[in-house]
């Protein structure tokens, strides 16, 4: 499955690279510019998008907004993966539509198990 | 009453309504100097809101320097100008009135001012010094409060995300090393990156423990 990871830490970039393609077999782009999310969306036709919140130049949230908004993106699953995990925070961030909310840090060995636990109800599984 | 940033705001305006009332007065301001060094309206009682909040004033200009540089109450009688303060007042004070210029002293400095009138030319406020000083310093700490609480509101949040990013790195990849994504690892190997792996967990409970639950409510 192709996963967009949009996040702006090189480190984090590396893990959930690694993590993504061997753990959970996915073919994954990154991009760390919150305004390259929706056009590389468009582009791509990911079946899942993993967005920070705090992205340069467009916001997680302003993105998701966006997402949902466009008919071309609006039925891409996302997931927020996010050092901002106050309660209002995620309330807010899955009031957008979001599917889940996936705190910092994250254990890589049970990621993808966290993110097929979130994508269950829509039928969707990474590592197949 | 919780308190929260916005609950600060209600709080204030209310001291500055009471103030208004106990001094038996038309208009109470309540002026602090921002991050700028310039004066806003913090909190009015008597004057129209919109009128207030968007006036700026500077603490060296006219019958406010004296305030401001001798730290010191100065009664202002019509018709000597009041300056930039004079647009907010306008048509105050009237022939045999006078307005008083209360600072508002922190530990070190003049933290704003506290405006109260028009009074009669021929009320005394000398002998009420202390009372109007007091009523700044209330002023003054509820303020106080305010910003704290709206700097921690801000700050919080960005610390959390600060020590959250650079320990994902940490945790994440000790976590793919004792996970065999990289082959087997035993022995002493496995038992210093255990000990690792502890030391960012219990950074991470020590981060919901004392930044997410003690987050300003």
């Amino acid at each position: 499955m192709k996963v967009l990871v949009a996040e702006d830490d090189p480190d984090i970039q590396v893990i959930l690279k690694m993590v993504l393609t061997r753990l959970g077999k996915c073919d994954v782009s990154i991009t760390y510019q919150g305004d390259q999310v929706v056009p590389l969306a468009k582009t791509n036709h990911p079946g899942l998008i993993l967005l920070d919140i705090m992205l340069p130049e467009m916001s997680g949230l302003e993105i998701c907004k966006a997402l949902k908004a466009d008919p071309e993106t609006k039925s891409i699953p996302i997931i927020f993966l996010t050092a901002r995990s106050m309660p209002a925070e995620i309330h807010e961030a899955l009031s957008l539509g979001a599917r889940g909310y996936i705190a910092k840090p994250f254990d890589p060995m049970t990621l993808v198990h966290q993110i097929n636990e979130i994508l269950a109800p829509v039928g969707i599984s990474l590592g197949a | 009453m919780e308190n929260t940033p916005t609950s600060f705001e209600p709080t204030l305006n209310a001291t500055v309504r009471m103030l208004r009332t106990t001094w038996k007065t038309k208009i109470c301001l309540f002026l602090q100097v921002d991050d700028h060094g310039e004066l806003r309206v913090r909190a009015s009682d008597g004057l129209p809101v919109e009128k207030a909040a968007a006036l700026t004033l500077k603490p060296s200009e006219g019958v406010l320097a004296q305030c401001f540089s001798k730290n010191k109450i100065v009664e202002v009688e019509a018709p000597a100008p009041l300056g930039a303060l004079g647009k907010l007042l306008k048509g105050h004070p009237k022939k045999g009135e006078k307005f008083v210029l209360a600072p508002v002293s922190g530990e070190t400095r003049v933290l704003g001012v506290l405006v109260l009138g028009p009074f009669s030319n021929k009320e005394k406020m000398l002998p009420r010094e202390a009372e109007l000083r007091s009523a700044g310093a209330l002023c003054a700490v509820l303020s106080a409060h305010c910003r704290l609480y709206q700097w921690m509101s801000n700050f919080m949040p960005k610390l959390n995300h600060e020590l959250r990013t650079p320990l994902t790195a940490v945790q994440g990849s000790i976590g793919m090393v004792l996970g065999g994504v990289f082959g087997q690892v035993g022995g002493d190997v496995k038992e210093m990156l255990e000990m690792a792996q502890k030391g960012c967990e219990r950074t991470v409970h020590a981060i919901e423990e004392y930044l997410n639950n003690q987050n300003p409510k």
